[in-house]
This record gives structure tokens, C-alpha cells and sequence, in this order.
């Protein structure tokens, strides 16, 4: 922390001036590697600079150089906390230019394991948010929820967290059937007791509130101005979802409600958070219950590989299976924009392709980019330690916002 | 076409295109939808009036993105890609226009606040300059970068790299030194898709057309000459060198080589590095 007094406050008479501290770069609240420059007035924040960019790996750039399939991996590597949904967005830009279809299981499969990646990410992003506001048991708590949710992906896709299993045209692999029953389970005997006593603790929590509420307020034109999206939006009281306006996969088939905010604080942004991962349970139970059987992965040779069994047996099998794995697959010419509703909010790819095996560009449209730059905004006039809770609403993750 | 793949589905691009193209033609090049998206290309120096009007006048409330693309081989080579998206018609647009290093856009600040960090990663990205900008300041790059990491022709590399040094007690920079050349392997089919000479194939005139198919069924058709149908028709062919004994004792294995051979030294003088690793020295 540097401090730069102009007037020494034991000088008699003389007025304190405003002076700069660092926040970060390593900060525990900073929930990642951010600095921010504030500029205080005693306690009060009167400006903020936050300098991003510290994670950034040019992963846009390092995609430029791989195949359309080498360069899904990267997706995982952006929110390190919701890999799965940074996969969609992706792997439906493919598609989209491709116009492939994908089976109605891989569909069911995608969206259940979207909102399961989602219950995780808000696990841990109300964790800290309550953690950064002076709450230390509830975390723990829940952590272990996202610990049940980590070990679910491992069982579908072998890899706790980065698990590159959603491909274009479908996944990886189709998941054992214990699997789906064990998740129903989960959701009925264990998650909703643990997740409700976890919450008990804070929702009419006495500091909680008083750290929260009536904290960063951004009325509606300004979030919409400033291009905020999921819970950011829809805690100022727009119901903007985009898995209900502009859905994608099955998403039109389920059944789930928006739950929005009505003062658009930092505890209306908490509480939508909350809501919607009873929305996930909700969706993910009516995946279990409709997902019905059938391929799991695109019919199409030319852009799924065949089963190994097949390429055993068969030479157009062999060679679909060689030329998958060595050139790729091509994908017109053209340029596509694909935004899906990840955990943080529009999470958007911008894939241009020139016809070859390789994408030309792809920028990636990060959550928090948006929202970070809103801080200083929403910050002004605050105290400082508002700005962690300001922070952890926000729900930012620097793999993604640097990319 | 159909529509056969499950991307987002938002509201229907008919008729949009007319609508939006009546208000802003003084300044549109080229509307098209491809793949599902409505894209207009527009004048450069226009680009805050067309998106005011759309923002306005078409309810497109939200800018999500700003986006770069370099295409070397074009005379004004970067482009500029605004992403917009209206709540109420539930509707999304591309608007583009193209900018060279020293012909700035016109800021979208004005109408958006948070175009301010999206052209600041362009322009720290490409280089485009935006003109009215009032906090250009590079965004993601280290502070004290140069260059522009994301154009075509800046290295995968980069040029410069960083490590702590043991002598300095600060963070150094030195230029890239890769133990292994980067690599970037070409799939690319040479008989499809692919657009440029194989190796030493440069020199070649170009194919003559093909006007029938040639086939090869008998000797006499290789076109070798009398010589080589004759040889041809002989029934076994003679042993190979290598089956006749020449007396001489044939080569055996090479000498087994050293796993790691030496390597020169590294230019920035790594070895300042060592007592940190070393249990003898390091800790103190």
C-alpha cells in the first residue's frame, strides 16, 4: 500500500488531501489478480482505476493457430469456474456455421451439464461474495456442494474442472446411466438441506445486510447503458435472460422462471444468484426426467469422429477418424456472433472463418468486462471496504476477463 | 436453407435489413445476412451517427462488443465490428466499418459508457486509433508494451520475455530466446484447400488441363521407351545390392548419443538464477 500524504495529518489545522492506495494486485478480495487504483477521501472512495490485463494469455490470438477442435480446450481455461458454459458458446458458433444438428440427447446433455456447471460457479462465487463481507462458515459449506459438482464432472468427462467434453455436433462421450440417477439423488436427498442451511446463515443476516444492501444501486437505464448482462441485469429489474428470449439448445423445452432483483443492490445480485440455482436444480431435473436415448454426438462423419469399434471395422471410418485428427474438420466462410447465458452473464464469440481448418479470428466477448469497467461508477461515494462486497457481486474471474 | 442447428434463436432478420438500410443509406456500403446475421458495412467517419440512429431510432439499447479483425491484405487492413442488441425486439446486429493505423474512428462514448475499455482493447490489440476518446490507454498488455499483439504479423512469440534475476532483484526483460523453434504444423490437404506451391514446386510452369484420363495398363504405355518394356516383360528382377556379398563388413548401429547434448550457454546469463534453486545457497 503506498500513500501519498501532501499534509502531514499531525501538522495542526491542516487538511488531510486525498490520497492513492493500490488494491491488489494480490488481494485476496480481489478474487483474482486485480489492481485497482482508488483514490480515497479518508474512507471514502472517490475514483477507481482498475487495471486489468494481468492474466492475459492471448488466448484469441493462440486460437488462430489451431484447429476448430484443438482450440476448445482454451474455453475451459477462460472462467476456470464455469468451464462448461464457456465450451457452449463455442462449440454453437461452430455450429452455427456449420448449420449442423445436433441429437436431441446431446442437446439434453449439454443444457443439464450447463446448469450444473452453473449451480457450481454460483457456489463459489456466493462463497467468496460472503467470505469478502466478514462470513467465514457458509463458504465452507458450500464449497463442499461445489465439490459434489466437481466430482460429477469428472465422472462424465474424466477432469474436474477443465473438462473439454462438449465438442461441435454434441460431447465427448455419452455418461453412465448411474451417473444421471446418482444426480437426481444428489439433487433430492443432499444438495437442497446443505444448500438451504448454508443460506440460513446469511440471508437475514444482520451484517450481511448491512454490508449489502442499498450498496452500488444502478438504476435500469444505467445497466442497460453500461451493457450489463445476467444477474447484473436482472437484479435492476429487467427480466433478460437469455436462455428464455434467444434460446439455444433445449432450452425452449423447460420450464423455469427469471428471478429478478427490485433495488439492483449488491444484495438484490446475491439473492438473484440464489434463486437461480433453484431455476438449475429445476432444469436440470426436468433434463433428467425427459432426456431421452440416442446418438450423443453429430451423425455427420465429417465432423464428429467415429466410435473406435467402427474405425476399426471400417476404411471411411479410418480415414474420417485420420483426417478428424490431423486437418480438422473445414467450416465456411463466414462470420457468426454466438452469445449464451453463462454464470456471469452474455458470455459471446465472435468466430470469422475463412473456409479453412482453422478459425481466422476469434474474439471472445467476455462477462466482465462490462461490469469491471462500471466500478468506478458504481463505487463512487462508497466507503472502501464496500468495494470488495461491490466486488464479489459482480462475480468477476480474471481468466475470463483477461482472456 | 433450413435451419438445422440449436445456436441462440432470437428474433426474425426479415425485413430488418430494409427497414434499418432506409434510414442510414446516405452513409451503408454493404447490408447482408449470412449465417443468420444481419451485417452493415458503413462509412468510417459515420460510424457514431449510424449506431446514435440505430441506438435511437431502432431500439438497439446495448453495445456487448467491440471487435477487431486484421486483414493484412487489404489497403485499409483492420475492422472494426460493433455488436449491438435490442432488449425490446429482442434482435441482434453486426455494424462494421474498416480503419487503417493512421485513420482513426470516431468514439462510440458518447452513446455507450462502456465502449470506453472495448476500444481500448482494440486499440491496444490493432493499433486503430479512436478519435474523441478520452482515456486511450492501453488495456491488457503489460505496462510499457510495444507493439500490437493480435495484427497478423506480430510474432506468436512475441519479442520479449521476463524472468526474476538473482542479481538484479527485479524482473528483467530480455528478447525471446526459444529453446525449440515454434512450430505450426499445416494439415492443410495440398489437394484441397490448400492455395500455395508445394516445395519445389515453385519453379514449375503451371498444370497443363487435364482432357483424358491416362491410364498405364500395359508396359508399353509408361512411355519409358523399347528399352524398359523389354526389361519390363523379363520375369524376376535381379537381386538387390544389398542381397550380393561385397565382402566388406557392413555398418552396425551408430554410437548411442548423449540424451541432452550441450547446449550454449543462454544469452541473458540464466545462470544468475542458480543459488535460488540450489539447496546449498538458496534460502539465504
Amino acid at each position: 500500500m503506498s500513500m501519498n500524504l501532501e499534509e502531514s495529518p499531525t501538522t495542526e489545522g491542516e487538511v488531510i488531501t486525498n490520497y492513492t492506495i493500490n488494491f491488489g494486485p494480490q488481494h485476496p478480495a480481489a478474487h483474482g489478480v486485480l489492481r485497482m487504483v482508488m483514490e480515497l477521501d479518508g474512507e471514502v472512495i472517490e475514483r477507481i482505476d482498475p487495471h486489468v490485463g494481468l492474466l492475459h494469455r492471448g488466448t484469441e490470438k493462440l486460437i488462430e493457430q489451431k484447429t476448430y477442435l484443438q482450440a476448445l480446450p482454451y474455453f475451459d481455461r477462460l472462467d476456470y469456474c464455469s468451464p462448461l458454459c464457456m465450451e457452449h458458446s463455442y462449440v454453437l458458433a461452430i455450429e452455427k456455421l456449420l448449420n449442423l444438428e445436433v441429437p436431441i440427447r446431446a442437446q439434453y446433455l449439454r443444457v443439464m451439464f450447463a446448469e450444473l456447471t452453473r449451480i457450481c460457479n454460483h457456489m463459489l462465487n456466493m462463497g467468496a461474495h460472503i467470505l469478502d463481507v466478514g462470513a467465514f462458515t457458509p463458504n465452507l459449506w458450500i464449497m463442499d456442494l461445489r465439490e459434489d459438482c466437481l466430482n460429477f464432472f469428472e465422472r462424465a468427462s474424466g477432469a474436474r474442472m477443465h473438462s473439454a467434453w462438449f465438442r461441435p455436433g454434441g460431447v465427448h462421450q455419452d455418461v453412465p446411466e448411474k451417473l444421471l440417477v446418482d444426480i437426481g439423488d444428489w439433487l433430492d436427498s443432499r444438495f437442497f438441506p446443505l444448500f438451504e442451511d448454508a443460506m440460513s446463515l446469511v440471508l437475514d443476516n444482520r451484517i450481511f445486510k448491512q454490508r449489502n444492501v442499498d450498496i452500488a444501486i444502478v438504476s435500469r437505464e444505467d445497466a442497460v447503458a453500461w451493457g450489463f448482462s445476467g444477474p447484473m441485469i436482472r437484479a435492476a429489474g429487467i427480466p433478460w435472460d437469455l436462455r428464455k428470449s434467444q434460446p439455444y439448445d433445449v432450452y425452449d423445452r423447460m420450464e423455469f422462471d427469471i428471478p429478478v432483483g427490485t433495488n439492483s443492490d449488491c444484495y438484490d445480485r446475491f439473492m438473484v444468484r440464489v434463486k437461480e440455482v433453484y431455476e438449475s436444480a429445476k432444469i436440470i431435473k426436468q433434463c433428467l426426467r425427459d432426456m431421452p436415448s440416442g446418438p450423443i454426438a453429430s451423425t455427420d462423419g465429417k465432423v464428429s469422429p467415429p466410435k473406435r469399434g467402427e474405425m476399426k471395422q471400417s476404411m471411411e471410418s479410418l480415414i474420417h477418424h485420420f483426417k478428424l485428427y490431423t486437418e480438422g474438420f473445414h467450416v465456411p466462410a463466414g462470420e457468426v456472433y454466438v452469445a449464451t447465458e453463462s454464470p456471469k452473464g452474455e458470455f459471446g464469440v465472435y468466430l470469422v472463418s475463412d473456409g479453412t481448418n482453422k478459425p481466422y479470428r476469434c474474439k471472445i466477448r467476455p462477462t466482465a468486462f462490462s461490469h469491471l469497467q462500471a466500478m468506478d461508477f458504481m463505487s463512487r461515494g462508497h466507503m472502501l471496504p464496500d468495494a470488495t462486497a461491490i466486488l464479489g457481486a459482480i462475480d468477476v474471474v480474471f481468466g475470463e476477463c483477461d482472456r | 436453407m433450413a435451419v438445422l442447428h440449436s445456436a441462440p434463436k432470437f428474433a426474425s432478420n426479415e425485413g430488418v435489413i430494409a427497414a434499418i438500410s432506409e434510414t442510414i443509406s446516405v452513409w451503408l456500403l454493404e447490408a447482408h445476412e449470412e449465417h443468420g446475421e444481419v451485417i452493415f458495412r458503413v462509412a468510417r467517419d459515420a460510424v457514431e451517427r449510424v449506431l446514435r440512429i440505430l441506438r435511437d431510432d431502432h431500439a438497439y439499447q446495448q453495445l456487448m462488443e467491440i471487435a477487431g479483425v486484421d486483414y493484412p491484405s487489404r489497403s485499409e487492413r483492420f475492422e472494426v465490428v460493433y455488436m449491438l442488441q435490442s432488449l425490446t425486439k429482442n434482435h441482434r446486429v453486426m455494424v462494421k466499418c474498416s480503419a487503417s493505423e493512421d485513420t482513426p474512428v470516431p468514439t462510440v462514448t458518447t452513446l455507450w459508457p462502456n465502449a470506453g475499455w472495448l476500444e481500448r482493447e482494440v486499440f491496444d490489440m490493432f493499433g486503430v486509433t479512436f478519435a474523441g476518446n478520452p482515456d486511450l490507454r492501453r488495456i491488457l498488455t503489460d505496462y510499457g508494451f510495444e507493439g500490437h499483439p493480435f495484427r497478423k504479423d506480430f510474432p506468436m512469440t512475441g519479442y520479449t520475455e521476463l524472468r526474476y534475476s538473482e542479481d538484479e532483484k527485479r524482473v528483467v526483460y530480455e528478447p525471446v530466446e526459444l529453446a525449440q523453434e515454434m512450430r505450426s504444423f499445416d494439415f492443410l490437404s495440398p489437394w484441397e484447400g490448400a492455395d500455395y506451391p508445394l516445395p519445389g514446386d515453385e519453379k514449375a510452369p503451371a498444370m497443363p488441363t487435364v482432357t483424358e484420363v491416362k491410364t498405364t495398363e500395359k508396359p508399353a504405355q509408361t512411355g519409358a521407351g523399347p528399352k524398359a518394356d523389354a526389361k519390363a516383360a523379363d520375369p524376376v528382377s535381379p537381386p538387390s545390392p544389398d542381397q550380393k556379398d561385397s565382402g566388406k563388413e557392413k555398418p552396425g548401429a551408430p554410437e548411442p548419443t548423449e540424451n541432452r547434448p550441450d547446449r550454449p550457454a543462454r544469452k541473458g546469463g540464466a545462470k544468475d538464477t542458480a543459488p535460488a534453486t540450489d539447496p546449498e545457497e538458496g534460502g539465504k
